[in-house]
């Protein structure tokens, strides 16, 4: 017995979305095609997520509140070779079954770039590098995005305790010893001080949160290229169950200011990984972020931009496909750095649509924007496998409390008030010829 | 030698009608050589004819194979040997291959029957010619136009064909008044008519060329003919075929009339005054950037007039050099809104959005479309800039209330194309429309080079100017003896 036996049809908008979502599948429709952008798109973005973990924890734990952060992008070789938890041979849970260490395609582009090999200097500045720039904008959404999900996410709520406020005082103090003129700012504005200190605890947020995003993307890739995850389902499942195996991974903020570590949010807090990361993030980044700073100005005062920042709707999941003048996180930075590292098939797949090469930017965005609904799908069953009842769930009654909780999911994608319903990509991800 | 001139392609319109188009690229190719070889040959120095060439053809009539070029043909002569070869290269992207061998041929045959106008030294020559352009425009709006070509084709027949009906008229009056043996120009000599008559003959060759430039209000089948014309013949038209009309304004009106026309001459000036300003707030008020283009040419003609209107040397100058400019400008605006058109499939304002996205939109076309825009609107630097800035020079102590509205439509000019460029080219592509097939490199090279064309004159305007400057200064002299 399913829940279309036990249920009359939905009248949702997204009904055939709904009823999917009920069957145990995704928003995004199974097909070979799907699967293998969505596959190939996670594998591209693992690469260059295996450098912006790595370096948004080098910024919170080492470069911390220095007020010239010039080489913040220039990551030492203890952050390349930091072991990830979640791959290798010494990994807490092995998620991946490659090495620890950076990537050998990230090592291999970071020494190479697109041009040649150079020094690490001229590469940043011939802008031949992996833009941190995007990883640093998703973090300030989940910055600017505080309070999300409260009080499920105890971890924002901490950031405001006196027990943070203190052991940030003591990290500053620290770290700005033998500094007369930066003691004395921060004795002068200690707020404006403890604020980027906060903002540091987002950078180790995200780090840690993206420290398992990309084994699982990189082990997802290899059962697809081995012939082990034929569809959506088993991908977007691969995702639910990685969530569920690791939710308790500590999040938490440590600083090493000359060889000493302090611990501003100490792993004893108990802030884990699926309510004070991976929520808020899903939250910030794929649903609301903030009007893109394009060519457009969003008019606050002719109501475009809406006066609630839960409504805000410049996600991922609303993007548009042209950057400019549009909404949400840069996504142009994101889509070079996946184009460097994008598997032989994928790239075979592009060149031979649209205009091949000369836009192959746009249809990056375009599967990235499929893979994110995926992604949100698996979170959405997550939840869903929380707060409410198993799929085959025998009672109609919990089938219905089901339904309502995926309807009020995909509601998100229908509110007309600020034109959701128009920038919503839902409708477009139902067809192959979105592209 | 001017024969080859109208003979190469004559030739080339035989020869393309059955070969690929390769011939017909060759033949243009070798008209415009040609037309360099008379430009190397001409002396820039004598204002006079030059390069004579006299047979005799039906002298009963006094008709005679009479040809010779000066500073104000030379200009258009090699403005249409460019502009032929450039419609021909790249009319692959807006007329299909069905019948593209007889598209060929006619506009060979155009060309040739253009370029006969333009060295003919016999008014019945220059006639024949002029009429015989009606057939292959004709042919060329009706078969390759849009939705509405049939109309289009028939209200250019009609209105051109009364231009040259009227333009007969005074010729034959001109020829049998004056007491002349045959039409050849040197021949002609009106200046012995009384003032009534020369104003009666003038009156009738300015309505004639009035309507082919055109000037409003005879301006009525531009539009029309222009926009439903495909862009290859939009740009003939506009760039060669109106300049006949504005080259016989100066050749007949000025040149043969030069005591009359100081009488007529500030109602010209306000008659250009008027097409200024009615073509730019036509302009304005278009939703279709084809038609725009088109209104834009309308307003662009009144410089000329005012120039001619003028008649002081800069402006004079300034009005054969804007002739090159406007031909220049308007083909480069044409075949922009044709690439725009044949990629997007719309021409409509409200529609187009975003076309300089570097990815999915077409960022060179809409680039060039922001300098073709420039260009129009007389930005320095750029092609329209100099002559624009002649004929104001050289009208403002002649007409200067004429001058000061032809200003302010300059000014209406930038108006419309921030219109045109703003929604077009700015602003976001569609989501679910944009997936335009991209402009290949040889689609771009026809508008490459009037780029670097008009970029050079811009930046060196003395070429223009040194060419027609001492045929102008010596119609000037004869006006103020």
């Amino acid at each position: 017995m399913n829940t279309t036996t036990l249920l009359s049809p939905s009248r949702h908008r997204f009904a055939e979305v709904v009823h999917r979502l009920e069957a145990g599948g995704a928003m995004l429709p199974d097909s070979p095609e799907n699967l293998m952008q969505v596959v190939g798109i996670w594998k591209a973005y693992a690469v260059p997520m295996d450098f912006y973990w790595r370096d948004l924890l080098y910024i919170a734990e080492r470069v911390f509140l220095d007020p010239l952060p010039f080489f913040k992008y220039f990551l030492p070789q203890e952050y390349l070779d930091l072991p990830n938890h979640y791959a290798g041979d010494t990994a807490d849970l092995r998620v991946w079954r490659g090495p620890a260490t950076a990537h050998p395609e990230l090592l291999e582009f970071m020494r190479r770039g697109e041009t040649t090999a150079m020094p690490r200097i001229f590469h940043h500045w011939w802008h031949d590098r992996i833009n941190m720039e995007f990883a640093e904008e998703c973090m300030r959404a989940m910055l600017w995005h505080r309070g999300l999900n409260a009080p499920l996410n105890k971890f924002d709520l901490y950031l405001d305790s006196p027990e943070y406020k203190a052991n940030a005082d003591r990290a500053i103090r620290a770290y700005f010893r033998g500094n007369p003129l930066m003691s004395s700012l921060y004795r002068a504005f200690p707020d404006l001080f403890l604020e980027q200190c906060r903002q540091a605890s987002y950078y180790s947020n995200l780090g840690l949160f993206w420290e398992i995003m990309a084994p699982v993307f990189f082990e997802i890739s290899d059962l697809y290229d081995e012939g082990k995850i034929t569809t959506i389902p088993e991908a977007m499942n691969f995702v639910y169950n990685g969530i569920f195996a690791v939710a308790s991974r500590p999040i938490y903020h440590h600083v090493y200011i000359k060889g000493e570590c302090y611990e501003i949010i100490p792993k004893s807090c108990g802030f884990n990984w699926l309510h004070d990361a991976a929520l808020p993030y899903v939250e910030a980044v794929f649903y609301r972020t903030s009007p893109f700073r394009g060519t457009k100005s969003y008019n606050a005062q002719a109501g475009e931009v809406p006066g609630d920042q839960k409504d805000f709707h410049y996600g991922v999941l609303y993007a548009d496909k042209f950057p400019v003048g549009t909404a949400g996180i840069p996504p142009t930075l994101l889509m070079q750095d996946m184009y460097h590292f994008l598997p032989p098939y994928l790239r075979q797949f592009y060149l031979g649509r649209c205009r091949g090469e000369g836009d192959i930017l746009n249809q990056l965005a375009i599967s990235f924007q499929r893979s994110m609904y995926t992604v949100t799908s698996a979170v959405i069953q997550a939840l869903r496998q929380v707060l409410y009842y198993p799929l085959d769930d025998p009672d109609p009654a919990h089938l219905k409390a089901n339904r309502a909780f995926f309807e009020s999911q995909l509601d998100r994608f229908c509110r007309p008030e600020y034109g959701m319903d128009k920038a919503a990509r839902l409708a477009e991800i139902q067809t192959a010829a979105y592209r | 030698m001017l024969t080859l001139l109208i003979l190469i392609p004559l030739a080339g319109s035989l020869v393309a009608a059955w070969l690929p188009r390769a011939w017909a690229v060759g033949f243009a190719l070798a008209t415009w050589f040609e037309s360099l070889w008379v430009l190397q040959q001409f002396d820039l120095h004598t204002p006079g004819l030059q390069l004579l060439e006299y047979q005799p053809w039906l002298p009963q009539l006094g008709l005679n194979y009479s040809l010779g070029v000066d500073g104000l043909s030379l200009p258009l002569v090699l403005l249409t040997s460019t502009i032929t070869l450039l419609v021909l290269w790249g009319a692959p992207l807006s007329i299909p291959p069905e019948r593209r061998q007889l598209f060929n041929s006619l506009v060979l045959l155009a060309t040739s029957g253009v370029m006969a106008s333009l060295v003919a030294q016999n008014l019945l020559m220059f006639l024949l010619f002029y009429e015989l352009e009606l057939i292959p425009f004709y042919l060329l709006i009706a078969v390759w136009g849009g939705q509405r070509r049939e109309y289009a084709a028939m209200k250019f027949l009609i209105y051109t064909a009364v231009s040259g009906i009227l333009i007969l008229g005074g010729f034959l009056a001109l020829g049998g008044l004056s007491g002349s043996l045959n039409f050849d120009y040197a021949q002609i000599h009106p200046e012995h008519l009384s003032q009534r008559t020369q104003l009666l003959i003038l009156t009738l060759l300015l309505v004639g060329f009035a309507i082919k430039i055109p000037l409003v209000p005879f301006h009525t089948w531009l539009p029309d003919a222009y926009v439903e014309a495909p862009a290859p013949v939009a740009i003939l038209l506009g760039g060669v075929l109106a300049k006949l009309g504005t080259y016989g304004l100066v050749r007949f009106g000025l040149g043969l009339f030069p005591d009359t026309w100081h009488l007529i001459s500030p109602g010209l000036a306000a008659v250009a005054s008027l097409t200024i300003i009615f073509g730019a707030l036509a302009a304005i008020a278009q939703k279709d950037i084809k038609r725009m283009v088109a209104y834009s040419s309308v307003g662009h003609m009144g410089y000329v007039l005012l120039g001619v209107a003028a008649s002081t040397p800069l402006a004079l100058v300034g009005a054969v050099a804007q002739m090159v400019s406007h031909g220049l400008v308007l083909a480069f605006l044409f075949y922009l809104v044709g690439v725009i058109e044949v990629k997007v499939g719309t021409r409509e304002l409200d529609v187009l959005n975003g076309l300089l996205n570097p990815l999915r939109g077409l960022p060179l076309t809409s680039a060039m479309l922001i300098a073709g825009g420039m260009a129009s609107a007389g930005i320095p630097g750029l092609v329209g800039f100099i002559p624009e800035f002649l004929i104001f020079q050289g009208s403002f102590s002649a007409f200067p209330i004429p001058t000061l509205l032809a200003v302010l439509g300059t000014g209406l000019t930038a108006v419309y194309f921030v219109i045109l460029l703003n929604r077009t080219c700015f602003g976001k592509l569609d989501n679910h429309t944009s997936y335009y097939p991209a402009v290949t490199w040889q689609e771009h090279a026809p508008a490459l080079v009037l780029t670097g064309l008009i970029l050079w004159f811009g930046i060196q305007p003395s070429w223009l100017v040194s060419w027609s400057e001492s045929t102008t200064a010596a119609l000037i002299a004869a006006i103020n003896l």
